[in-house]
């Protein structure tokens, strides 16, 4: 057994615990901001009751299961060190979809620094929980470290695989704020008040916030897919081969590249965005997960 | 430009300029750029989902044969190097070229000149304003502006007239620059390809240790030294290994061990360790064993090395291994033996025996079916009871003389659309109108991008202005 899997369980269940205080930060912002309904302008701090507390320790909470889920992975990188002399923690399936909730989760806890937006933490986290959960769903002999085959033994694993991974986890945060985008507006158009969406901040700000995920995104994946074709050129023979993963990062890099034109036209935000983002997403998760298993290809073994 | 097309309009109705606008026009569109984009993903899409390059048996397989019609009409079995593929391609380039031409001027004389002269009711139009009265002298007022925005940053124009000063700041012209670095490259990597396709080439050789091949594409040669594996402690395979020594005109250049992620280079030309195996047409031994007809008992057995005659003296024997195929086949029309697969499917060997100091005929003998033939004259039957084979290394053979391009493109891609999502254009102005008790001051901007963080610093910016007594309306 590897000291690494027991941390990454427990990074599985810090998380679950996450995401639930970040629902229940939700729910008693809501209780606390009903009086504000009743007449008074706005709700003051000691209103918060359950509200405050429960933001804190969701926060806190993540930060320590985002602290464990990098000793994880810096522990399976010692044990790959001790099996086959390289170290990169992200080598198969179930290590790359634990790096990438660590990005979630590293992104979202810098997102909530700089804007001090809470209520995106049910959304954002909950990806990252997923992403986590899903990791552990794999099968035994997905999650151990074996050595590395012939074409993947190579320097180039380290910058090439994380760079990519990191751009998923930026579009994964896109697709989060999409989803609470049409969340909020739904609520907003059929006129509900004291729901759990009056936490959410502004539409402009959950669409704006949205853009940026992409705008950190999409530099990353084209830089990723490049130093995989930089690779491929010492590795396959050619800097392109048309491979399937290859293809992928080529159509999801096409399909954010379409978003960021498109939202240089008026109309194309919002709404639309948010769905795009969410579609946008949904092919990033193709391109991560479904290649791997429903095409063949060069990438086969990650 | 615009006054330039209005003028031509006054003179000639419809002119070859104006076409060419529209055009122009037309080509640098963003509605343009977008549909290729998806375009090209929705092509690629279809050629991740049908198996590309297959065999024709594949697909009908698969498909069908009226589907395995369609898709070899439609070029989906090679859709990255169809035609339209292509064109879509160049489109892409075509469009952004043509934005760069379009828009990329008016960008760069915006770095040295602006637009400083504004209206009160310009600022008040933009997407962000603000007007606050100030009770001090105006002139303080222009300086405290200025100097908030050279500490973010901005580069600050005044013009001062004498009721009113404009103050235009603006940072961050360079993100736009950056997104028309990442329009360039995307034909430079383009070009790189194409040229690559063109005077490069991609070659798989099968190679034998201790064997010679002439690469004539460089005019030199090379010869396999070695081939081995290497593995882990619990058996998986570590690397594949190959030496290879470069000959030119007689006389050893280099030699290094390539591995899987480390080519041989030798005059642009590249050599990969690509795959492996066992060789279909030779061995490196075989080992025979001789019975004797009458009472069908093992008189003897010999280790045969490849083309080395073996003798067994006591027997009267001499043997030679002369030839060897890994799935027998046997051409009727030419008389001649072939192995039909790479596989070792049915291996036999061509043992040429002499036997009491007369040579008879050279019999095949097989692995799997000892007793097929009779050798007429001989005291001996012989079976083959084992071989090994010898390993060749597949090695691809490459050189891409666009690959610097290719990499030159992509440096200037991931530079351009790093820098443009990450600086964001922003231009604020300022009038700063002075009144009998102080100043008024218009203040508004815009950001090309980056909405949420403008508003935040534009908040600021405003705070900052109240901050010193004033009272916004």
């Amino acid at each position: 057994m590897l000291r690494s899997l027991f941390l990454f369980d427990v990074t599985f269940w810090l998380y679950l615990a996450a995401m639930g205080l970040y629902f229940g930060y939700l729910l008693a912002s809501r209780k606390a901001l009903q009086p504000a309904m009743a007449g008074h302008p706005s709700a003051s701090s000691e209103d918060d009751g359950w509200a405050q507390p429960l933001g804190q320790l969701a926060t806190w909470v993540t930060f320590f299961g985002l602290l464990v889920n990098g000793l994880a992975l810096g522990t399976r990188a010692y044990e790959r060190m001790q099996i086959s002399g390289t170290f990169a923690p992200w080598s198969n399936q179930f290590e790359a979809m634990a790096y990438v909730s660590f990005a979630i989760i590293a992104g979202y806890l810098l997102l909530e620094l700089k804007y001090g937006i809470k209520a995106i933490g049910a959304f954002v986290v909950s990806i990252g929980f997923i992403a986590m959960g899903a990791a552990s769903l794999l099968p035994y002999r997905y999650q151990v470290a074996e050595p590395l085959v012939p074409a993947l033994n190579s320097y180039w694993i380290y910058i090439h695989v994380s760079i990519t991974l990191t751009s998923y986890a930026a579009f994964a945060m896109a697709g989060g704020l999409g989803v609470m985008y049409l969340l909020k507006e739904r609520a907003e158009r059929q006129g509900r008040q004291g729901t759990i969406f009056d936490t959410f901040p502004s539409l402009e700000k959950i669409d704006e916030l949205g853009y940026k995920a992409v705008m950190v995104g999409f530099p990353l994946l084209a830089f990723g897919t490049i130093l995989g074709a930089m690779w491929a050129n010492y590795a396959w023979g050619g800097y392109w081969s048309w491979d399937p993963k290859e293809t992928w990062a080529l159509i999801v890099w096409l399909i954010y590249g379409a978003y960021i034109h498109a939202r240089m036209n008026r109309g194309w935000e919002g709404h639309r965005a948010a769905i795009y983002q969410i579609f946008g997403f949904l092919m990033v998760i193709f391109c991560f997960w479904g290649v791997n298993f429903l095409l063949s290809g060069l990438h086969a073994y990650a | 430009m615009d006054a330039v097309t209005k003028e031509t309009e006054a003179a000639k109705p419809f002119t070859f300029k104006e076409f060419g606008d529209a055009l122009v026009e037309f080509f640098s569109s963003l509605k343009l750029a977008i549909f290729l984009m998806i375009v090209l993903a929705i092509l690629s899409t279809v050629g991740t989902v049908i198996q590309q390059g297959e065999r024709p048996d594949v697909y009908v397989k698969e498909y069908g044969e009226t589907v395995y019609w369609w898709f070899v009409k439609l070029g989906f079995i090679d859709i990255y190097h169809t035609w339209y593929f292509s064109s879509v391609l160049v489109l892409l380039c075509i469009n952004s070229l043509t934005c760069f031409h379009q828009r990329f001027p008016a960008i760069w004389r915006s770095i040295r000149q602006d637009k400083v002269n504004v209206t009160a009711q310009f600022i008040q139009n933009l997407k962000r304003s603000a007007t606050v009265h100030l009770p001090s002298d105006p002139g303080t007022v222009t300086e405290g502006l200025a100097l908030a925005f050279a500490e973010r940053g901005y580069r600050v124009l005044v013009n001062k007239g004498d009721a009113e000063t404009t103050l235009y700041a603006t940072k961050g012209i360079m993100g736009r620059v950056a997104a028309h670095v990442a329009h360039l490259s995307v034909t430079i990597i383009v070009i790189g390809g194409i040229l690559g396709n063109v005077i490069g080439f991609r070659d798989f050789g099968v190679c034998l240790e201790g064997e010679t091949y002439h690469i004539p594409q460089g005019n030199f040669d090379l010869h396999v030294d070695k081939f081995w594996i290497d593995y882990y402690d619990n058996g998986a395979v570590k690397s594949y290994n190959s030496t290879l020594t470069v000959i030119e005109n007689g006389e050893s250049k280099l030699t290094k061990t390539i591995t899987v992620n480390d080519p041989l280079v030798y005059k642009g030309i590249w050599f990969y360790q690509s795959s492996y195996g066992d060789s279909w047409d030779r061995v490196e031994k075989a080992r025979v064993v001789v019975r004797e007809k009458a009472t069908d008992k093992v008189v003897g057995e010999a280790i045969l090395d490849w083309k080395k005659e073996a003798v067994l003296k006591d027997l009267g024997l001499k043997l030679q291994l002369t030839d060897f195929v890994a799935d027998f086949g046997f051409d009727a029309k030419d008389r001649r033996v072939y192995s039909k697969t790479v596989e070792h499917e049915n291996p036999a060997i061509k043992l040429a025996i002499t036997e009491r100091e007369q040579t008879l005929t050279a019999p095949w003998v097989f692995y799997n079916y000892p007793d097929l033939f009779e050798i007429q004259g001989s005291k001996y039957k012989f079976e083959l009871t084992g071989y090994l084979a010898k390993k060749f290394t597949g090695l691809q053979i490459a050189k891409d003389p666009g690959v610097l391009i290719v990499w030159l493109g992509s440096t200037l891609l991931v530079v351009g659309v790093t820098l443009s999502a990450a600086i964001y254009h922003r231009r604020v102005w300022a009038k700063v109108v002075s009144g009998q008790q102080g100043a008024t001051v218009y203040v508004g901007g815009t950001a090309y991008k980056g909405q949420i963080d403008f508003d935040r610093e534009f908040d600021r910016l405003t705070e900052r202005l109240k901050a010193q007594g004033g009272q916004p309306t």
